[in-house]
């Protein structure tokens, strides 16, 4: 009988090795995802106990902190945000009902003191550092400036530091109260004006003649042309047996390169397209960063990828047999974010260096140790400095004395380019503007969105821009940040 | 170094965790260094001493081992319910007490376990009766016809004493019948197959088992009597044939009962789906799989998990009894749960040796019996707790609160410890030259 005793307790040990087996299951390789169930009580419980970090701008204004208060004996935190609605798509919120978003969701390892080499430790004994405040690069006298020119309109601002790629501000109308979405989400949610997308990064709209700058960024990098080369407008281009016109039908005759980007000659820059074909300015696009997913700190969810779209789907940039001469010229489905298109002028601005934007400055715990600290990166160079000096030439006199003079500031040179993507309603087009001052020593590049509205890029959206670029330059770099 | 001790020497240590569980769930509660609850910790000492006592006088050359493996087992689960509710630990300190004094009885006068087979079918029939009785005139509780009133509102459970009492039965009756049952007369079906009156016990036993998990709703008291059942007929005849057989037979029964009565088949489903009805039926499973992710690798220590809500309720409903792994899994982490599981372990490896080391197969079939009926229970509210077999009612042997399950798995020790004394002592008369009786 032993043999069978022998086997019997060698069979019942396995069963417990089993046990084992799948205890740790539960508890070491699913344990994160149920300590992300939104119904998991330890979680909301253990959300209530850390004193999270706070979230403080570039012009030291606290845009979320913890409030602590006492329930029972037990210290517990919530989460307020002293500026209310202010630039609360990007802030974000963080709560055990409605999930997290925007910075609060980005940098939540940091904010609920998870970070850092020791956070395993910290986890196996259960203990929970305070969190560690985030300093943004956005300044709030540039965000109160973009959301008061915004407020009662829909659309999208985007401020950033071109040599930096630091990121001054972003504005979406309209927006929401933070404070609201623990008591009354339902609310937010229901507005018909979607506060909670980011347009900025998350919206997709036809970027229309703005995309000139791209083209023109492309044609002078072959070579075949320059800002004095000549062109004759005769008021229609023929594109697979389909016109393509001027804004008003309008026709310009003899100009060059620099005159069809002042007055936004649809004509030549469809010639132009077309003559490049589908692949030149498609690598042209991939350089720009069309058709990648935009590089900034924010959740992957709230920021869109720029680019062709066709039922949905992302398209790549060079495919031959593309109409190269619309895409030219901002149609044939190209969609794009605000935040790509500030991403443009600022490369066009810096000498042709595309910087990856960032929101996030550096992570500082209570103690004033820096635990990251972001340096600027270049993200692409998308032309030679000498080329992009010659865009942003051209630009300039978009605003001297093309169809962007709105955005003209006293005293300074800015160089830009608007846009009016139609849809076939007058009334409702998105107006565009994108652009940088001062031209010289570019500071501060934007781009800004309307949607529908009556006007054009140039009546709608190049006086918002040119508001929201001179308080960036009157707030100027804040002491102590690095400075290109 | 003598039997006695080495026991006092692992007893030691074991009876020190217990302690120091006692006082970090008592300085977690007030968030202050404690020494912890003196009098339930000291009185429960005092038990095991008193049985080590015992022991060295009256059953010197049994297991050392076991009462060790016992006292660290019933002190984690002291420390575990002190920290759910101090008045759960003074309580289960009674019922350890009351183990304690079995323990010693059991010593004291069951010298020789052989008596036993005479009387097997008395007892048999005593379990029978004891069965029949929890049907009839049990009270039901959480859905679970388990418990008898007796007076005071006091309950216990005679589905523990009548599990000990069936391994007995099956002790004799297997080993009387061994032979026949492992010589197979027939072929059917592709199988040899003993005669069928040999076999009708088996048939019998499975209707049984089914029967009781409709009258007493009860699936894991059914699938614990069934599976000691399946293991000693396997020590007893060494067919793994008769387990598959056995197995299968109760699992077409089990899938049966699945399909026809609703009230279970909802019972299995919300194992199989805790989740999609986190709030209603699978609520137990789910908040239970949520204490085991927050107790992670380490766990924070026991009483710094937050197993209790500030009004002082468990979170997992039956946290102190059937979820009382899950507890310690909170508390102690993946590491002091598969401590915890090695103890049983360990608990099985010296009842198995025992059972080998016994000179007579009803001393064999009865240890190897006791044994895997208190692994197989651990195995089976374990199992339910990790989602691995569906949730049942029973108890986790030494460490769930409740005094039938405290004060029966005392007196399996002290069974255990009688038949290890017995063939150590036949073995020394042996050598002496003096003949065994």
């Amino acid at each position: 009988m032993n043999r069978s005793i022998r086997t019997l307790y060698i069979a019942l040990a396995c069963a417990f090795g089993v046990l084992v087996m799948m205890l740790g299951y539960w508890q070491v390789v699913a344990a994160g995802g149920l300590d992300e169930r939104a119904d998991n009580p330890y979680t909301m419980e253990k959300q209530r106990l850390v004193d999270r970090g706070r979230i403080i701008s570039a012009d030291k204004v606290v845009l979320a902190e913890s409030v602590a208060y006492r329930e029972k004996g037990t210290k517990y935190y919530r989460r307020y945000y002293p500026q209310g609605s202010l630039a609360s798509q990007v802030v974000g919120y963080a709560t055990s009902q409605q999930g997290a978003t925007g910075l609060e969701q980005q940098y939540n390892n940091y904010l609920a003191g998870s970070y850092g080499t020791g956070a395993i430790l910290d986890r196996l004994r259960e203990e929970t550092k305070n969190g560690a405040d985030i300093r943004l690069a956005l300044d709030t006298r540039v965000q109160k400036t973009a959301e008061a020119l915004l407020s009662g309109r829909k659309g999208a601002v985007v401020a950033i530091r071109p040599k930096t790629g630091e990121v001054l501000a972003v504005a979406s109308s309209p927006t929401f109260d933070l404070n609201q979405v623990t008591t009354d989400f339902a609310s937010i949610r229901k507005d018909s004006g979607a506060p909670l997308l980011n347009r900025a990064t998350g919206g997709l709209y036809p970027p229309g003649s703005t995309f000139k700058v791209v083209t023109a960024t492309a044609a002078l990098s072959t070579g075949t042309w320059s800002a004095s080369s000549t062109f004759d407008d005769k008021g229609v281009f023929v594109v697979d047996g389909k016109p393509i016109y001027n804004s008003g039908k309008a026709k310009f005759g003899v100009h060059n390169l620099r005159d069809a980007l002042t007055f936004s000659i649809n004509t030549t820059f469809a010639q132009i397209g077309d003559t490049l074909g589908g692949r030149r300015l498609g690598r042209e696009m991939n350089l720009f960063g069309f058709a990648q997913p935009t590089e900034i700190d924010l959740p992957s969810g709230e920021v869109a990828t720029s680019g062709r779209y066709r039922d949905g789907k992302l398209l790549p940039n060079d495919q031959r047999d593309e109409d190269a001469a619309r895409i030219a010229i901002g149609q044939e489905n190209l969609q794009v974010t605000p935040l790509q298109m500030a991403m443009v002028a600022g490369a066009i601005a810096n000498g042709g260096r595309m910087m990856r934007p960032y929101l996030v400055r550096r992570v500082i715990t209570p103690d004033g140790v820096i635990v990251k600290q972001q340096r600027p990166e270049e993200v692409d160079s998308v032309a030679s400095a000498y080329i992009a000096s010659e865009v942003g030439r051209m630009m300039q006199s978009v605003v001297s004395g093309g169809t962007g003079t709105q955005a003209g500031l006293a005293g300074l040179s800015v160089a830009g380019k608007t846009g009016t993507a139609e849809t076939g309603d007058p009334n409702r087009n998105q107006a565009w503007f994108i652009g940088y001052a001062p031209a010289e020593d570019p500071q501060v590049a934007v781009a800004v969105v309307i949607e529908d509205t009556s006007g054009t890029g140039g009546t709608e959206a190049a006086p918002v821009a040119g508001e929201v670029m001179r308080t960036a330059l009157a707030a100027g770099p804040v002491r102590g940040e690095p400075r290109p | 170094m003598s039997l006695r001790s080495r026991e006092l020497g692992f007893l030691i240590p074991a009876l020190l965790l217990g302690m120091l569980g006692l006082a970090a769930g008592a300085s977690a509660r007030t968030d202050q260094l404690q020494a912890g609850p003196w009098q339930t910790a000291l009185g429960v000492v005092l038990v095991f001493v008193v049985m080590h006592a015992v022991l060295r006088l009256r059953a010197p050359l049994s297991d050392p081992y076991l009462v060790p493996i016992l006292a660290a087992l019933t002190g984690i689960g002291l420390a575990m319910l002190y920290r759910i509710d101090p008045g759960l630990a003074a309580d289960q300190a009674i019922w350890v007490t009351l183990g304690g004094i079995v323990f010693c009885a059991v010593i004291v006068f069951l010298p020789d376990q052989r008596v036993l087979e005479r009387y097997r079918y008395v007892i048999g029939l005593t379990a029978v009766l004891l069965l029949v009785a929890t049907m009839v005139f049990g009270t039901e509780v959480n859905g679970s016809r388990l418990w008898l009133e007796v007076g005071g509102g006091q309950r216990i459970q005679l589905g523990e004493l009548a599990k000990v009492l069936v391994v007995i039965f099956l002790a004799g009756y297997l080993r009387e019948k061994r032979e026949v049952l492992a010589i197979p007369t027939q072929r059917r079906l592709g199988m040899n197959l003993p005669a069928f009156r040999h076999l009708a016990p088996i048939l019998v036993f499975w209707g049984a088992a089914l029967v009781v998990v409709v009258a007493l709703n009860d699936f894991g008291t059914a699938l614990l009597f069934f599976g000691v059942f399946l293991a000693m007929l396997y020590l007893a005849t060494g067919r793994p044939l008769y387990v598959g057989l056995g197995a299968g037979l109760f699992a077409v029964g089990a899938l049966a009962i699945w399909a026809a009565v609703p009230r279970i088949g909802a019972r299995v489903d919300s194992w199989l789906h805790p989740f999609s009805d986190a709030q209603g039926a699978g609520y137990q499973m789910v908040q239970s799989l949520y204490a085991l992710a927050d107790g992670g690798v380490v766990g924070p220590g026991f009483g710094r998990a937050l197993l209790v809500t500030e009004g002082g309720s468990p979170r997992i409903p039956a946290l102190e009894t059937d979820f009382i792994f899950s507890g310690v899994s909170n508390d102690l982490g993946y590491v002091g749960a598969i401590g915890v599981m090695l103890l049983y372990v360990l608990l099985m490896a010296r009842g198995f040796a025992i059972a080998t080391a016994a000179r007579d197969g009803f001393s064999k079939l009865l240890a190897g019996g006791l044994t895997a009926v208190v692994g197989l229970q651990a195995f089976i509210i374990i199992g339910g707790v990790v989602r691995l077999v569906p949730l049942t009612g029973v108890t986790l042997p030494f460490m769930s609160y409740g005094g039938s399950s405290v004060v029966v798995n005392f007196g399996i020790a002290a069974i255990l410890l009688v038949i290890s004394n017995r063939s150590r002592q036949g073995l020394v008369e042996a050598v002496r030259g003096v003949p065994a009786t």
